[in-house]
């Protein structure tokens, strides 16, 4: 081990300082605060203070500067560990702590991102190192910068699958610059981890994922992510507690806390050693992310058709060619998703993620950490269900990332109803930072792509397998939250929504009624989240107040409950709903819309119910 | 009582009555309180630490061939995790039953990561689920044992805050049927409210009631299927009025289910009391002030309706 460098007696001992000071804050600030993970937090304090004050280089005083070394704290319930650290480090006032929790302190339960101290929030288990990936993966790759990943877990955590969906990934892409350190202190919740106080266990999945443990990294080349299996003490410092069942999320009483926070007190030895973490090494690449636009309008022509996947492969190569900060995650779908038009004009812009959607979507938001990237992740729509945790944590963590999910609803066919995602609308529209596009033909879908890459939070891009017309010449203007009226007539009777297929479905339904003598007004809504209200309502006063919505999706959360919502008080109004309401079988596409009730003739009939049922009412 | 304790305590029984049912966690079983299961009947216990996606998956496993009664419970956030394992589950035709707890911003300290905001707008979108939601001990023992004998996939939301009983023990309960937990010849507004936000709608009807007016209280009991005839009624009983609060988002929750339901009707007004936007950590009832969603919220949106 001829690089390793032993740290001086002094150094060591400011180093045990930090770390005691690090266990007095955190029993000191739940203690107060009345909740918290205190032991959760006693048994990372050596690791931290190492990290923070030796390994780590990095600038306190800026804590996302895109130099520095990355940390991220998946063990989220040692939060008070973590603000301990940056008190340390002169960002943060050591007074603050004691308002862990409260309603209008900055300083929460577990780490989110309105502190600058933290990139994505924690909390929810298994998913840091997914994100420790992706900001790793960016760093050797886009960067090319020298700048580490740190990642710090918990040995209950381990049981997630994330956990090692990351590790293949990291394993895979021989992430050298990641470091996992595993707090391995034999107890979760309830009951000890599965695998107890057994490190060697951990080193044979580590190494057999490909992941070097570190005392053997050290004394060879590293071409592989490393793993520090630390096998430490749950309440380390806190002896009624040490490795002992029951004391999970359990603050100590006040006495208690000041006996223990004494004894810790007197073990912090003076130290001539003021330790400061050393510089990060500046050399990552400027990077502006603002004005990512596409360089020329869309070039379909009125009549052509293509299905709004490909149109959205061919609107990320177009975006990803003059703008170079635009990367593309796939998980094992580029063929589907269509993806792999924008993989084969920019393959090193290109992530395989392979058929692990969960640590897709941790990826995409460790590559878009910092501003370092715009990333669009796609896979089969119905796939996403996979990571609603890790988007759930997204909305959190107030990540930009743009998901495509292809073979929405019934119009994937054949494959039948595990490929079909008809719920993922209502997820998407449950997520707070979400803008939902849902594009009807190629011209729209190129422009939910640029928008998308534009439009903060989480932005979903909805497409269908089949071919469809092009029905928006290529300099029509688009905006989220801006409906456009593609039908209409004088004297229309009902006003249709609709969006993807059941938009074609309703311009079919609505030229047929013509010859009936029936006219119809039929909007595309272009994103469901946000919804354009205001023309919706317009529309459906001018058409007596007969509104219509059609979607391929189920009944709960979607399209309809949308316009629900937007109509919801004003009164006159009148909204039937077509929807799919079971689950639903394999079959021809177009036999399916059929059987389930949203196809041209569901559609022509509802809207004759509504007519006689209104003059019936007269 | 916390109904998630009351969910323990319901579920020991059950077991108790039928050597059929079975139970997993994540290794959440002392906050989703699946210990009190575990304690009386530890064979029949399954820890599945912390693996969500599995859990599920290994509860739909225990479920086929009608081998056992499954109930596999966790912070109701945590499904999230699970969530392709509930769409298939459902296109399995699997009849498994799953409990969360820790519902909402009612959790006060931990923060956003561990409130579940978005569970009933994902367990609707399921199309074979039975989505309950008891506001109190007695009728979250009574979702309990009708879970079990529901097929399909069945979801209890409990929540972390204790609260009071307010039904008696031989109060019956049925799947989409909702009960009017206050009422008087003269309410003036339908307000609809689960789990702790009915707590805090009958609050409310105490203030107001102090100042001389009346509402009807309803409790849907089940999210999915909503009781709409009951809705209904009690709608037209109080001019139109309905206002839903729910400790949830706006998107998919009780208040899009309630629309969905009274839908078309002419002259009802519903408003909607919910959450916007991702909360904080904080003190359970200064949290639910400040997203909105508390008896004093409650009561302005009441009063709101008579001046407009």
């Amino acid at each position: 081990m001829e690089d390793y460098h032993k740290p001086d007696q002094q150094t060591v001992q400011a180093l045990r300082n930090i770390a005691n000071r690090l266990r007095i804050n955190s029993i000191k600030a739940t203690t107060a605060a009345g909740s918290g993970h205190p032991t959760s937090c006693c048994s990372v304090a050596e690791i931290l203070s190492v990290l923070y004050f030796h390994s780590m280089k990095y600038r306190p005083e800026d804590p996302r500067n895109s130099n520095s070394d990355r940390f991220i704290m998946s063990k989220g319930h040692a939060a008070p560990a973590l603000y301990s650290m940056w008190v340390e480090t002169g960002f943060l006032k050591e007074s603050e702590l004691l308002s862990l929790c409260q309603v209008d302190s900055s300083l929460e339960g577990h780490p989110n991102p309105k502190q600058q101290i933290v990139d994505v929030a924690t909390g929810s288990l298994g998913q840091g190192l997914g994100v420790a990936c992706g900001m790793a993966y960016t760093g050797k790759y886009f960067d090319k910068s020298s700048y580490r990943v740190f990642c710090l877990l918990g040995d209950g955590e381990m049981s997630e699958g994330a956990v090692w969906e990351a590790m293949s990934f990291a394993s895979y892409y021989q992430l050298d610059n990641l470091v996992a350190i595993m707090d391995i202190n034999r107890l979760g919740q309830c009951d000890a981890a599965p695998l107890q106080h057994h490190v060697e266990k951990y080193q044979k999945r580590c190494e057999a994922f490909g992941v070097e443990e570190l005392c053997k990294a050290l004394s060879q080349p590293r071409h592989q992510p490393t793993a520090i299996i630390a096998k430490t003490i749950k309440g380390k410092g806190i002896p009624a507690a040490e490795d002992k069942l029951g004391w999970h999320a359990k603050t100590l009483p006040k006495d208690m806390a000041e006996m223990v926070t004494k004894d810790l007190q007197s073990r912090i030895m003076n130290s001539s050693k003021h330790l400061y973490p050393p510089s990060p090494v500046e050399d990552s690449p400027p990077v502006s992310l603002r004005n990512i636009r596409m360089p020329s309008a869309p070039s379909y022509k009125t009549g052509e058709k293509i299905a709004t996947r490909k149109a959205y492969g061919m609107a990320l190569a177009k975006i990803g060619r003059y703008n170079e900060r635009v990367v593309v995650l796939d998980g094992d779908t580029n063929n589907l998703t269509c993806s792999d038009i924008f993989k084969n004009e920019h393959p090193n812009r290109f992530v395989e993620c392979y058929i692990a959607q969960q640590n897709m979507v941790s990826v995409a938001m460790g590559c878009a950490a910092r501003e370092r990237n715009v990333v669009f992740a796609s896979t089969l729509a119905a796939f996403f269900t996979r990571a609603y945790d890790q988007l759930r944590m997204a909305a959190i963590s107030e990540c930009d990332i743009n998901l495509c999910g292809s073979h929405c609803g019934l119009s994937t066919g054949e494959e039948g109803p595990a490929l079909m995602a008809l719920e993922d609308v209502a997820m998407f529209r449950a997520l707070p930072t979400a803008t939902i596009f849902y594009p009807c033909d190629g011209v729209s879908t190129e422009k939910a792509v640029e928008l998308a890459a534009m439009t903060k939070g989480v932005c979903y891009i909805r497409t269908s397998r089949q071919d469809s017309a092009i029905i928006y010449n290529s300099n029509e203007d688009f905006h989220v939250g801006e409906a456009k009226v593609v039908y209409q007539g004088k004297d229309d009777q009902v006003t249709v929504v609709a969006a993807g297929v059941t938009l074609h479905e309703a311009l079919a339904a609505a030229e047929h009624l013509k010859k009936e003598r029936i006219s119809v007004r039929v909007i595309d809504p272009f994103t469901i989240k946000p919804l354009d209200v205001k023309t919706i309502i317009d529309n459906t006063r001018a058409t007596r107040g007969r509104i219509l919505t059609v979607e391929d999706h189920y009944y709960e959360g979607g399209l309809g409950e949308a316009v629900s919502s937007a109509l919801i008080n004003e009164p006159g109004l009148n909204q039937v709903r077509l929807a799919v309401s079971h689950v639903p079988r394999s079959g021809k596409p177009h036999e399916l819309l059929k059987i389930y009730g949203i196809d041209r003739d569901s559609i022509a009939q509802s809207i004759r119910k509504m007519l006689s049922s209104s003059t019936n009412a007269k | 009582m916390a109904t998630r304790r009351a969910y323990g305590v319901a579920l020991a029984k059950l077991g108790e009555a039928s050597k059929r049912v079975v139970a997993l966690d994540g290794d959440t079983k002392n906050s989703t309180f699946s210990e009190t299961f575990k304690k009386a009947f530890p064979d029949r216990y399954i820890e599945c630490f912390i693996a969500e996606q599995n859990m599920v998956g290994v509860a739909i496993g225990c479920a086929t061939r009608d081998r056992t009664v499954a109930f596999a419970s966790t912070f109701a956030a945590f499904f999230s995790r699970g969530y392709d394992q509930i769409r298939m589950g459902a296109i399995s035709q699997s009849n498994v039953n799953l409990v969360g707890s820790h519902c909402g911003v009612s959790i006060g300290e931990d923060g956003p990561s561990q409130m579940a905001l978005e569970d009933l707008a994902i367990f609707r979108a399921i199309p074979t689920c039975t989505v309950f939601y008891p506001s109190d001990a007695v009728s979250t023992e009574r979702a309990v044992e009708l879970s079990a004998n529901t097929k399909g996939i069945c979801f209890i939301r409990t929540s972390r805050p204790d609260n009071a009983v307010i039904y008696s023990p031989d109060e019956k309960f049925e799947v989409g049927i909702a009960k009017v937990v206050r009422q008087s010849d003269s309410d003036c507004v339908t307000v609809i409210g689960a789990g702790v936000t009915l707590h805090e709608a009958l609050a409310a009807a105490d203030m107001l009631a102090s100042e001389g007016k009346n509402i009807r209280v309803i409790d849907p009991f089940t999210i999915k299927p909503l009781d709409a005839a009951t809705i209904m009624a009690s709608a037209r009983a109080t001019k139109g009025q309905i206002i839903t609060v729910e400790d949830h988002y706006k998107e998919g929750g009780l208040g899009e289910a309630v629309l969905s339901a009274v839908g078309g009707e002419p002259g009802i007004v519903v408003t909607r009391l919910a959450v916007s936007g991702v909360p904080r950590s904080g003190k359970s009832t200064e949290l639910l002030d400040m997203f909105g969603i508390s008896a004093k919220h409650i009561a302005n949106a009441v009063r709101q309706t008579f001046a407009n």
